[in-house]
């Protein structure tokens, strides 16, 4: 009787354990929390193709945004930047026109026209949402995941990479005249206006 | 074991005596409003900084405030819910156990008609918290990458220490910082372990991780509580060549990175997430309706470079 017991118990354990724990890859995990129905390609070449365009004619000159943030740092911040909530990091949409003094692996250095300043166009490292922010047109609240809201970023940055890009990277050479429009990020509290890094949404070589 | 006993116990002491602190006050006027800090777990000094920026925030506003842990267990997170809906709370500051899970006691509170306000975790849904005020986890773990690819010349093998699975922060953490790094073929991960955000877990799996893999050059973890535990780790296994990367601006992390113990860490604002929260629950009870669904808070990067810029848990003042 007190094994029958004992095996009963056993066996209750056992059957509650099982339907207690389940284990699943964290592959599989990582795949569930990715298909949920959003495009977020689609999305990002709408982004690019409809949106994006309409806020380049506001981008402002470096050069000149350099000189408001001097003068007045809260109001340049306030009239020119977007970010999508609270903090200090802020995103500008930007353009300016100079010419190339050096072309390294993942930078290309360009000192800007009518000014001494350089500034570094990323080439290799085009990630962050500096673009997708920059714009202050696309809003959090219509995403249910901020996953697929951070995953339009990602794909912003790969038309980047595919579309912008490579035409530019195969013919730069110093000393080349280009113009440019893109976008950057900057501390409000510590704004670093000597090492600008520029994610580039057009880029052309002029001569 | 030790550790972990002697880190839970001293932050329910902390907990226990602020909360003492707390109830010194005159709490008991009948129209004094109440609000319920309900977080995911005390057993982290992030949380505690958390949950008690809240409580303080609504207590400095006038309200009476009470802090539940909700031990990272769902179903102790409903028990919360429960409670706080019966004994009255008028508004629920909220850090979730669980994206997916959490959504059914948020639209509990909702049901009931008291507002839920998430604080650092997000729930997956837009109906059923009043707002959600978040870290940008992803974009703060793509600058951690980048930092991390530069730190690397671009090459090496590493492996990283993931939070709680089931939470969005988890994998926004770690989908930021494989964004930038498996951009790199030369850098190799070579194991990735969960290791519940929990700082002697996290211990644990490095120490395993060490064994198995004794040729890594690198961690990157999800968040300060696991750096510190893998951190100890490394130090036991005199393993000091190994970088190792954060996530949360805890206190010790950040002075790891002053004594170059740890290489980086991405600076969450806990205190600006609660103050945000318990201020939105004021405006709430002052008669405001529409808040932003979800609002994010930016994450900045933390290096030896920066590092006088910042403290634990925030910017120098």
């Amino acid at each position: 009787m007190k094994s029958f017991k004992t095996i009963l118990i056993v066996v209750v354990i056992g059957i509650v354990a099982w339907n207690s724990v389940y284990f699943r890859r964290l592959d599989e995990v990582k795949q569930s929390l990715d298909a949920k129905d959003f495009d977020a390609a689609q999305y990002a070449s709408t982004f690019w193709k409809s949106t994006l365009p309409g806020a380049l004619g506001k981008a402002i000159d470096l050069t000149e945004l350099t000189t408001l943030i001097s003068a007045n740092e809260a109001k340049a911040f306030d009239d020119h930047s977007h970010a999508l909530g609270i903090g200090n990091l802020r995103y500008f949409l930007i353009k300016g026109k100079g010419a190339v003094e050096s072309v390294k692996d993942d930078i290309v250095i360009i000192v800007l026209a009518n000014s001494e300043q350089r500034i570094a166009l990323a080439t290799e490292f085009i990630f962050g949402n500096a673009i997708r922010d920059a714009s202050g047109l696309i809003n959090v609240n219509e995403f249910t995941n901020t996953m697929h809201f951070n995953n339009v970023s990602a794909e912003i940055n790969k038309i980047v990479r595919e579309t912008v890009l490579p035409e530019f990277k195969n013919n730069v050479k110093a000393g080349d005249l280009v113009v440019f429009t893109g976008a950057i990020e900057l501390n409000r509290e510590h704004p670093d206006l000597k090492d600008f890094e520029v994610i580039p949404i057009q880029i052309s070589i002029i001569k | 074991m030790k550790p972990l006993i002697t880190y839970r116990f001293a932050s329910m002491l902390l907990v226990l005596s602020l909360g003492l602190f707390g109830s010194c006050q005159p709490e008991n006027s009948p129209e004094r409003k109440k609000v319920a800090v309900i977080i995911s777990t005390l057993n982290n000094p992030w949380f505690v900084v958390l949950a008690q920026t809240a409580a303080d925030k609504a207590r400095a506003l006038g309200y009476e405030a009470r802090i539940f842990d909700s031990q990272n267990n769902t179903s102790l997170e409903a028990d919360h819910f429960d409670n706080v809906i019966a004994a009255g709370f008028d508004a629920i500051l909220f850090n979730p156990t669980d994206a997916e899970g959490s959504v059914v006691n948020a639209m509990k509170a909702k049901t009931a008609g008291i507002p839920v306000f998430c604080m650092d975790r997000e729930i997956n849904s837009t109906e059923a918290a009043t707002s959600q005020i978040l870290s940008d986890n992803y974009s703060g773990c793509v600058a951690i990458g980048k930092y991390f690819v530069t730190t690397m010349n671009k090459k090496g093998k590493y492996v990283e220490i993931l939070g709680l699975v089931g939470d969005n922060n988890t994998w926004n953490r770690s989908k930021g910082f494989h964004s930038v790094v498996d951009f790199y073929p030369g850098l190799t991960m070579i194991a990735q372990q969960s290791a519940d955000f929990d700082r002697n877990k996290a211990m644990e799996v490095m120490e395993n991780m060490l064994q198995a893999h004794p040729d890594i050059n690198a961690v990157f973890c999800g968040n300060d509580a696991m750096a510190s535990g893998a951190l100890q780790a490394l130090v036991s296994a005199g393993r000091n060549d190994v970088k190792v990367f954060g996530f949360d601006g805890a206190e010790d992390v950040v002075n790891s990175i002053k004594e170059n113990k740890v290489v980086a860490t991405g600076m969450q604002f806990p205190k600006v997430m609660a103050e945000t929260a318990a201020n939105f629950a004021h405006e709430y009870f002052n008669g405001k309706t529409e808040f932003p669904k979800k609002m994010p808070v930016a994450v900045e990067l933390v290096t030896t470079k920066n590092i006088d810029n910042y403290i634990g848990y925030g910017k120098k003042d």
